[in-house]
């Protein structure tokens, strides 16, 4: 029976798997080094591993979602294609030019983020379109031929075009694109019109540069990984995660790869606030640290917070305003270079540093045992007896404890003059203090205490390093999931099945045709409920929210205003002006001058159920906790005078209701969580483990 | 709790609030009507104590507008005293002597009440788009032809606006939706501002700010005096040139650093002009406290403390403090010199950590004609020039300094107007030479399709005196403002033939350090980009470069640039 679902995240260090049979609630977890040069073996790998555990086979899946940070590191590292950029006559600097002003008013020592192409692959094609839509200058297509000649002996391998006001007429763009792509289909191409169509040159043109700049490793990547699936005997829906915490088809990700920026975090994001709405806390950090990075979110209300103005790969001093504009709506997180895998080293100050260089997967860490011979945070973690040399993924990976102990005492204790466990507790305090200032930072600057919020902790190394981080930002308890390690796949099967639409046509409030505007409205939900139809939702289950674009007459910005559903006439004017009002007082306190009101563009989001994952064990369990002492170990608190032998809980075994005390080790396949002395642990009804901090 | 706060509470509030200013500006920025706020930042916005002191700014804004209006505040209060103020009350003023020295000016603040009483302010300053009276210039000799004067007066009174106030204000300006829907922008913003303030008193407990503020003030202050202690003590003078209107006006400054405070004179600088540039001294005070901040402490947010240890003066009736009725329409085409000429007066006891000198004034153009169906229309863009190279780094091209404004995109523009922006790139061999180059200037030119005639005022400057180097780099390229290939007069309305086609060119920012000593690499990559011409890098910075490629292809690739070394060397000795 094809009934199970997926879901799959692959991180800078290692690729998570959830499968989950939806009625019955029986899942499995897992959890593979990512393989970077074909990311898609790792999912080979971690999924038949999963299926063969629960007896299944890949064609019992109905639906895998999949989400991954591979955009955005091809981003940071510059290793998207070499890119062209074509723009209107005149304009080809808009995007080193861009807004002109000082994003820190105060420091002499800015720098302005560097353009994805550089000057000498822009070109300014002869054409000019103006606001109106109407031609100034016809496209010369002369040129055009001529251009893709020397782009493609230059070995250009992506376009980007954008002309002025091409969301109002993109003519001129299609038909670049289609001259382009008829002489050089190798070539990939995006045009503004496509990606982003909405005013504002500069903004527009560096998101769809960022589009097909990782574009064709995208979709490679996709495909691969599509292919191996539907061998493996597949046949159910793929999907993938977006940076805003929806999901959307291979096929619109392949051609809107800038919207998958981040969508391997913005699921555990997503998922924190899940898994805290349903233990009531509303409010919290979402603290995911993996092998690579460590990604710090704040969840207000139930929801992970939205930004529309986000920007890739903040060069000076992580500042706003030093990174490249992408214009699509996304999680909003800080992202750190602390992971499991980060480097520790001595300085030229002899000072201990660790990250932000990652070992990566491959070589990883020396205890890893896979080459890799610089010390890193996983090898400390392993010396101060937090992880289990013979448990590593549930027993599958034995780690090297004598090397990683040569490793650190010869780098890190000899230099510093000082014993291998405190060069280890060293190394694990270093990496604490980084994540602990980064998630302070991000919390005050929107304004909340971090003091008061709960942590929310998950991915491989988060639940071995967040009792730490609670303590040094005074945090009143921590909530540790049950698959904390591969928390970002709950995420994924979390987002409900949704499809945006929207239509632009813009209209004074009084001067609109509404038997036209229902046209468009139903246009689109009939387009909704197709594609979810055919996504496999029950009719009955699918519900759509429309919405309009509005502001006053004047103004720059839109608010999103709710339309009432069913046939509009004349009479509902009044209506959406009392709704625009509704909404404007709520966000902004009071009303506007006495000027009309217009309508920009027409928005429907069709969605299906949502999907109420309940995960559900069998293993025998126990409230009592001793029953599920499965051993103890030495591990390093300081404040018990170093190495004390500490219970180990098996994870599985403990039920809810049960209650125990630090200092504990409680290890599940794919992550161990550490609880320091005096605090006070439950298990939750839903099988969190919430720690009390003394 | 107010009366004892920990370290981490002090934190977490004072961010807080710098967060609450930064909502207020999105706010501000998402419901105005004009570009001049919505797209150009030509505004500041602010939190303030019980006792009108700043206490908090938005990051970004502009310092002519910041300091003015944080030193503005109290002048507002004491024609409505708080005790007279009432819960809905928004007050608003654009008198150039009380807040930013301009009357297009308008300053906007509300009250925060909590249990009666009040317990903070919010403030804001912007730009209007228009207020009546001449096309913004520097022509007026009185501000009575600038425009409309509203002294302090009630927006809204107790909630309800001011009609009268708003019917004056439509009937006296050219773009009376915009004016008057960015003065509702300019009072919701401190609606949401306050909103805010009141869910973190409530969260927190607290009944007052003071113990808050003068923790953030004290700690501000003292991290001021601390960075003005570790100066060297001395005295310091410099001067600079500015375009003027009808004859160069001289600048002058004498920067005294004594222990933790800091004085700094413009004594000698030219007298009052009978024009409209003159700059009041609140504003003077604004651009100099502003360049002392960013000199010696730009880590530490800025708020009243900042400015204590600073003492700026200017003599009575000269041209950075000018008496009423002065015009001081253009006064930002004097007032952004301030910051550049401070930092030549310190370059010396300050090595290393100030940028040389920079195209300064923000260039800003007020463009007016009609539209094909027969309606006016009024549209002010921002420009910015190449800012002043580093020590360690280019300068940043086409970014301001020492306004933090930025531009206007080229399609909100064409949307609003029948103007039509033809070129917008960086202006090649604008970037003063040095060891690190200037900024790049930028190159624009428009037309009108209304198919009649238009005209704009420029208000524009360094057309004569170029940006000057710091340590042997060289000047920047100074701006011009031709039509039809004829320089035609800055800050003045020029009118134009329907078919004209004007070419604003931005000046670039100066180098830093001897271009002889760039690396090769460097100057040949910026040819590669076409930063610098072939010729300029030849002839400024004795480096040779070749392009072997094929003249008559588009694209000119980095292999096709070939650097010789030899000759290089023969130039460079």
């Amino acid at each position: 029976m094809s009934s199970f679902h997926v879901g799959i995240d692959i991180g800078g260090t290692f690729t998570d798997l959830i499968l989950v049979d939806p009625t019955t609630g029986v899942f499995v977890l897992g959890k593979e080094l990512t393989t970077p040069n074909d990311p898609s073996r790792a999912v080979q790998t971690v999924l038949a591993d999963a299926l063969q555990r629960i007896g299944a086979s890949a064609a019992d899946v109905a639906r895998i979602v999949h989400g991954t940070t591979l955009v955005t590191n091809a981003v940071i590292e510059r290793r998207g294609a070499h890119t062209a950029l074509l723009t209107s006559t005149g304009f080809r600097d808009s995007i080193e030019i861009g807004r002109e002003n000082r994003y820190d008013l105060y420091d002499l020592m800015l720098e302005n983020p560097r353009p994805l192409v550089p000057r000498h692959l822009r070109v300014e094609i002869p054409q000019r379109t103006l606001a109106d839509g109407t031609t100034l200058q016809p496209l010369d297509e002369v040129f055009v031929a001529r251009l893709t000649t020397e782009l493609t002996d230059a070995g250009v391998e992506a376009i980007a075009i954008c002309f002025l006001h091409s969301f109002t007429n993109p003519h001129d763009e299609q038909r670049t694109r289609d001259i382009l792509k008829a002489a050089a289909p190798q070539i990939r191409v995006s045009i503004s019109s496509d990606v982003n169509p909405e005013i504002r040159e500069f903004e527009r043109a560096s998101t769809t540069i960022l589009n097909v700049y990782v574009q064709e490793r995208v979709e490679h990547y996709l495909h691969e990984l599509e292919g191996r699936l539907r061998d493996m005997g597949f046949a159910g829906r793929f999907y993938m995660m977006l940076s805003s915490g929806g999901i959307a088809t291979i096929d619109t990700a392949v051609q809107f790869p800038v919207r998958l920026l981040e969508s391997g975090p913005a699921a555990g994001a997503l998922a924190a606030a899940r898994y805290g709405h349903q233990s009531s806390i509303d409010s919290l950090i979402s603290f995911d640290m993996g092998g690579t990075t460590a990604k710090i979110a704040v969840v207000d209300d139930g929801r992970p917070l939205i930004t529309h103005d986000f920007e890739v790969d903040r060069r000076y001093r992580f500042k706003k305003g030093s990174g490249l504009p992408v214009r699509i709506p996304v999680i909003e997180m800080i992202e750190i270079g602390t992971g499991g895998g980060s480097i520790a080293r001595i300085d030229a100050l002899s000072l201990l540093k660790v990250g932000p260089d990652s070992a990566g997967s491959a070589p990883g860490p020396v205890c890893y045992g896979r080459g890799g011979d610089q010390p890193t945070v996983t090898d400390a973690d392993l010396l101060l007896g937090y992880l289990d040399p013979e448990f590593f993924l549930g027993g599958r990976m034995a780690l090297d404890l004598i090397g990683a102990t040569a490793a650190i005492e010869r780098r890190i204790a000899q230099p510093l003059g000082v014993s291998i466990a405190e060069a280890a507790w060293g190394i694990h305090q270093v990496a604490n203090e980084a994540m602990a200032n980064a998630a302070r930072v991000h919390t005050l600057e929107r304004g909340r205490d971090p003091r008061r919020l709960p942590i929310f902790a998950f991915g491989g190394a988060g639940p071995v390093h967040a009792f730490r981080i609670a303590q040094a930002l005074g945090a009143p308890s921590l909530l540790f999931p049950l698959g904390a390690g591969v928390m970002s796949t709950v995420g994924f099967l979390s987002a409900p099945l949704a499809f945006d639409f929207v239509r632009s046509w813009r209209r004074p409030l009084d001067e609109i045709d509404f038997s036209h505007a229902s046209a468009l409205l139903q246009e689109m939900e009939v387009q909704g409920e197709r594609v979810l139809v055919q996504s496999g939702v029950d009719p009955a289950q699918i519900t759509h929210r429309r919405e309009a674009d509005m502001r006053y007459i004047g103004q720059g910005h839109e608010i999103r205003v709710p339309l009432p559903a069913g046939e509009l006439t004349t009479a509902h004017a009044m209506d959406v002006a009392a709704a625009f009002r509704n909404t404007y007082q709520r966000l902004y306190e009071r009303l506007g001058p006495p000027v009309g009101l217009e309508i920009l563009n027409w928005r429907v989001t069709s969605s299906g159920p949502d999907p109420r994952l309940m995960l559900r064990f069998d293993a025998p369990m126990t409230t009592h906790a001793d029953d599920a002492v499965r051993g103890r170990r030495n591990a390093y608190f300081p404040e018990l005078g170093g190495f004390t032998s500490t219970p180990v809980y098996d994870r599985y075994r403990l039920a809810p209701g049960t209650h125990f005390t630090g200092p504990a080790i409680v290890e599940e396949r794919e992550s161990t969580v550490i609880v320091g002395p005096h605090a006070e642990c439950e298990i939750d009804a839903h099988w969190n483990l919430r720690v009390q901090l003394p | 709790m107010s009366e004892n706060l920990s370290t981490i509470q002090i934190e977490v509030l004072w961010n807080r609030l710098l967060s609450i200013a930064n909502e207020q500006q999105s706010a501000l920025m998402r419901t105005a009507f004009s570009t001049i706020v919505r797209e150009s930042l030509d505004l500041a916005c602010g939190v303030f104590d019980g006792r009108g002191r700043m206490i908090a700014q938005s990051d970004t804004g502009t310092p002519g507008h910041i300091n003015p209006m944080a030193t503005g505040v109290p002048a507002l209060l004491r024609v409505y005293p708080p005790e007279t103020l009432r819960p809905g009350d928004v007050i608003v003023t654009n008198d150039p002597w009380l807040t930013a020295g301009q009357i297009n000016d308008f300053t906007v603040l509300t009250p925060v009440f909590r249990d009666g009483a009040i317990v903070a302010y919010f403030a804001n300053c912007c730009h209007s788009a228009d207020i009546g009276g001449r096309i913004l210039s520097a022509e007026a000799s009185e501000v009575y032809e600038e425009g409309l004067r509203v002294p302090v007066t009630k927006l809204f009174d107790a909630g309800e606006p001011n009609h009268e106030l708003f019917k004056l204000i439509r009937a006296n300006v050219r773009t009376p939706d915009e004016t008057v829907g960015d003065l509702y922008a300019q009072a919701t913003c401190n609606a949401v501002g306050a909103r805010s303030l009141t869910a973190m008193m409530d969260e927190f407990g607290l009944h007052s700010l003071d113990a808050l503020a003068e923790e953030i003030i004290g700690r501000s202050e003292r991290a001021m005096r601390a960075a003005i202690r570790a100066l060297p003590d001395g005295r310091w003078t410099h001067e600079v040139w500015s375009d003027g209107f009808e004859e160069p006006i001289r600048l002058c400054v004498a920067v005294e650093i004594c222990g933790d405070e800091l004085f700094i004179d413009f004594a000698g600088s030219a007298p009052q002009s009978s024009h409209g540039i003159n700059v009041v001294l609140n504003y003077t005070r604004g651009y100099a406290s502003f360049a002392m901040k960013a000199a010696v402490c730009p880590d530490v947010p800025h708020n009243e403390g900042s400015f204590r240890p600073v003492h700026v003066d200017a003599p009575r009736g000269s041209i950075l403090n000018c008496i009423e009725p002065a015009a001081v329409a253009s006064r930002h085409l004097v007032g952004h010199f301030l910051p550049g000429l401070i930092f030549g007066a310190l370059a010396e006891a300050l090595p290393g950590r100030l940028l040389a000198g920079g195209a300064d004034p923000a260039w800003m153009s007020i463009w007016r004609g009609r539209r094909p169906d027969g309606r006016t229309f009024n549209i002010t863009v921002f420009q910015l020039g190449g800012s002043g190279a580093r020590q360690q780094k280019d300068g940043l091209s086409t970014t301001g300094f020492p306004s933090g404004v930025g531009g206007v995109p080229a399609e909100v523009i064409e949307t609003l107007t029948p103007l039509v922006q033809h070129e917008r790139t960086l202006r090649t061999d604008s970037g003063g030479a040095g060891r690190r180059r200037g900024g790049l200037g930028q190159h624009t030119r428009w037309s009108s399709r209304s198919g009649e005639t238009w005209s704009a005022s420029a208000m524009i400057d360094r057309t004569r005196f170029a940006a000057q180097g710091l340590s042997g780099g060289r000047p920047g390229a100074v701006g011009e403002f031709v039509v039809d290939e004829q320089p035609r007069p800055p800050k003045t309305v020029v009118r134009f033939a329907a078919n004209a086609l004007v070419r604003l060119s931005l000046p670039g920012g100066a180098g830093y350090g001897d271009p002889l000593l760039r690396d090769p690499h460097d100057v040949l990559a910026d040819v590669v980009e076409g930063y610098v011409s072939i010729e300029a890098a030849k002839r400024e910075y004795g480096v040779a470069v070749r392009y072997t490629g094929d003249p008559s292809r588009i694209l000119q690739l980095p292999h096709e640039f070939v650097l010789d070394i030899d000759a290089t060397n023969a130039l460079r000795n």
